[in-house]
């Protein structure tokens, strides 16, 4: 009180800010997020972004799987930080000081809650712009799904209205650790609770597809990702975050009489816009493009087939894929060459292998079957139409083993369209099959030798063999006494 | 009169701790003197729009605190600083007081001047970027009373603001509230009466909830006249006299 001067003059910024501007920037500058972007930076690489750079380098599974690793990341450490914020003035004994001040507490608090948001969704947003640069760089084809980052993004306020809310409620140096928790597990129960295509608990912000599938190789390539459940989930997000923070504004004291009368629309309105949007989850069915379709927000012309050009091998038959998984194409042609060059030019053998999109049906409970919605070959001349094994769900799988599951599973099939017996084939076809695509029979029977004699031919004596009695092996009526 | 306070009572569940208090105050510096538990605190909370009272009628600055409009336009011009100064250990003195400028709704192109200028009479201009958590009770204290009268109140409330401060700041803190007194009106709870003698025009003496004396420092010394009333200074007699007088 010695009328001292400052120690350093007080900076009058070159564009003054309102009052409101100076406040925001004032939160922003001290608000504990910005200590946690490191560390919310951290986990999203330790959980999120190598988990989705392990995964092939398709947008479809790379970005389903970012949408649930980011949101379980940033929402239990915004939703922390916005605890901590929103407790602070109990925590701090500042409540008596704070309430005679003429700026209505709400606004004060809708300060701190954006400062808190502010630092949390660029953190977000430059996590998820990391991760679809390196998948820009990786991806062969298609763009960016922006749905799963736009559902994320829309996470970070929430579950900061979250954070926040509860820690005006429960000032207390514990409420940001166990908000923190309680937040992480009830995304996790959340989905757990899911059971089909129509369950409201779809909302979780999680949920970036059909949960039961998770990152699905098979979605979204061939169709456009549906934005049904992603519009639902944002209304539902934005409209939480509207009720929580109208909320704050509605007890006496928050503001005035006009401030308050918004306060209660806008929580109505975000009640009216969640409770909505959980609803029309609520709707949701499996469409046959494997992702959810919810009719109200459904758009017809998402259902029309992405054009596109495949990319082809240089084989006798050509194996053609969708250019988005061109990345498989050298070892699907490698595990399928051998057996193509032997059978083309045979009667009724396809003329092209061809890539086609899986078809999905919700079954009971949780399960999803995928599958051909036709034929294995199609159309004259012939085509066989290929579903690549990671295209049907399960875990996704390297070039490599995606080979071997062509090698064991697809060789058979185009073979069982050619020599017939797709379903009971007879011992003659049993013999063939299990000679040209050298596979095991039950050893010491009539069927191990003659497959072993058959095998034993030269390419081109088989091929010859084959244009010659075809007809009858494919219908069945040729013994295995007439095999070579 | 700035201050306007007719039959004023305060509650909390069955404690009475303001019981029909009515006074008018106007500019200059007012000591609120009492015990421990004599409703100091819980007049100041009221004054300072903190909390509603329990009955009776408070006019403040011209307003009547029925209405929030009302509150709103008193907090413009007032400055409180509680008993138990809460505050953000992260903020820079000059954080600190910048946020309570901006909340106390002060032009924002005049905010960064009323801060420097708040913050220079609280002797705290070398300390304005240190963060609070690194400065004493002293100086948290002048940090608190800097907030209190960063918008320039016409109205200022202090709560124990010489708690914890030096000797020699506390002379200095009183030349402050005796300019501070010039244009505004200072009400000062305290427990340490030279404060009172040295600053204040005006003083009140509370006990259980009740306005005991009012008068002029120099009427309260009168009243230890004639009595064995207990005390190492002149107007602490007058003090323990009048209490000893209200308590038979």
């Amino acid at each position: 009180m010695t009328g001292a001067p400052l120690g350093r003059p007080v900076r009058t910024p070159r564009l003054p800010l309102p009052a409101s501007g100076r406040l925001l920037r004032l939160e922003v500058r001290r608000n504990a997020m910005l200590w946690m972007v490191p560390v919310a930076a951290a986990l999203f690489w330790l959980i999120t972004y190598r988990r989705s750079m392990a995964l092939p380098p398709l947008w479809n599974v790379r970005t389903m799987s970012m949408q649930t690793g980011a949101v379980s990341v940033f929402a239990a450490t915004v939703v922390g930080v916005a605890a901590w914020t929103g407790s602070r003035e109990g925590r701090h004994a500042m409540t008596d000081l704070l309430a005679g001040t003429a700026r209505p507490r709400w606004i004060r608090q809708l300060a701190a809650w954006s400062a808190t948001t502010c630092w949390a969704l660029p953190a977000y947003l430059g996590c998820v712009g990391v991760l679809y640069a390196a998948t820009a760089w990786q991806a062969a084809w298609g763009d960016p799904l922006w749905w799963p980052a736009a559902v994320g993004a829309a996470s970070v306020p929430a579950f900061s209205a979250i954070g926040f809310t509860a820690g005006v409620l429960r000032p207390s140096r514990f409420t940001a650790p166990l908000v923190a928790v309680i937040a992480f597990l009830a995304l996790q129960f959340s989905v757990q609770m899911i059971h089909g295509g129509r369950s409201p608990w779809q909302i979780s912000p999680l949920v970036a597809g059909p949960w039961q599938l998770g990152p699905d190789a098979g979605v979204a390539t061939f169709y456009p990702y549906l934005p049904d459940l992603p519009l639902a989930q944002v209304s539902f997000l934005a409209g939480l975050t509207a009720a929580l923070l109208g909320c704050l504004g509605l007890p006496a004291g928050s503001g005035g009489s006009w401030l308050r009368r918004s306060a209660a629309a806008i929580t109505a309105a975000g009640l009216l816009s969640s409770g909505a949007a959980v609803a029309l989850a609520g709707t949701g069915r499996l469409d046959t493009h494997g992702m959810i379709a919810i009719p109200t927000l459904h758009d017809v012309a998402s259902d029309r087939p992405i054009p596109y050009t495949p990319v082809c091998s240089q084989t006798t038959i050509p194996v053609c894929l969708h250019p988005a998984y061109a990345i498989y194409l050298p070892a699907v042609t490698a595990a399928l060459e051998p057996l193509l060059s032997e059978v083309a030019g045979l009667p009724g053998a396809p003329v092209r292998i061809s890539q086609t999109s899986a078809a999905y049906r919700q079954q009971a409970g949780n399960g999803v079957g995928i599958g051909l919605t036709g034929p294995l070959i199609i159309g004259t001349p012939p085509v066989f139409q290929l579903l690549l094994p990671n295209q049907l769900g399960g875990p996704t799988m390297t070039a490599d083993e995606v080979a071997a599951a062509v090698r064991s599973q697809t060789r058979r099939d185009i073979l069982a369209g050619i020599i017939g017996g797709e379903r009971a084939a007879s011992p003659a076809q049993q013999a063939v099959l299990a000679a040209m695509l050298d596979i095991a029979t039950a050893p010491d029977t009539p069927i191990r030798a003659k497959a072993v004699r058959f095998a034993a031919l030269s390419t081109a004596a088989r091929h010859a063999w084959l244009v010659k009695h075809l007809p009858a092996l494919r219908t069945g009526r040729l013994t295995l006494a007439q095999l070579p | 009169m700035n201050v306007e306070i007719t039959d004023l009572t305060r509650r909390f569940g069955r404690t009475q701790a303001v019981a029909g208090v009515t006074m008018q105050i106007g500019p200059g510096v007012f000591g609120l003197l009492g015990p421990n538990g004599a409703g100091k605190t819980s007049l100041l909370r009221m004054l300072g729009t903190v909390i509603p009272p329990s009955s009776g009628r408070i006019r403040l600055l011209g307003h009547d605190l029925g209405g929030y409009g009302q509150r709103r336009l008193v907090r413009r011009r007032l400055g409180y600083l509680p008993q138990a100064l809460g505050y953000y250990p992260g903020f820079t003195v000059v954080e600190f007081v910048e946020y309570f400028a901006l909340l106390k709704e002060v032009p924002a192109e005049q905010v960064p001047r009323a801060v420097a200028t708040a913050v220079e009479r609280v002797g705290l201009g070398d300390k304005a970027r240190a963060r609070l958590r690194t400065l004493s009770g002293g100086m948290l204290r002048r940090v608190g009373i800097a907030q209190a009268i960063v918008n320039e109140p016409e109205l200022l409330l202090l709560d124990e603001p010489t708690a914890g401060l030096d000797p020699e700041q506390r002379v200095t803190f009183r030349a402050l509230l005796r300019d501070l007194g010039q244009r505004a009106t200072v009400i000062v709870s305290t427990h340490l009466v030279e404060d009172v003698g040295a600053a204040c025009t005006q003083v009140a003496l509370m006990d259980a909830g009740r306005i005991v004396f009012h008068g002029t420092p120099d009427e309260l010394t009168a009243r230890a006249e004639g009595t064995a009333a207990a005390g190492d200074a002149p107007l602490e007699r007058g003090y323990s006299a009048v209490l000893a007088e209200a308590r038979s």
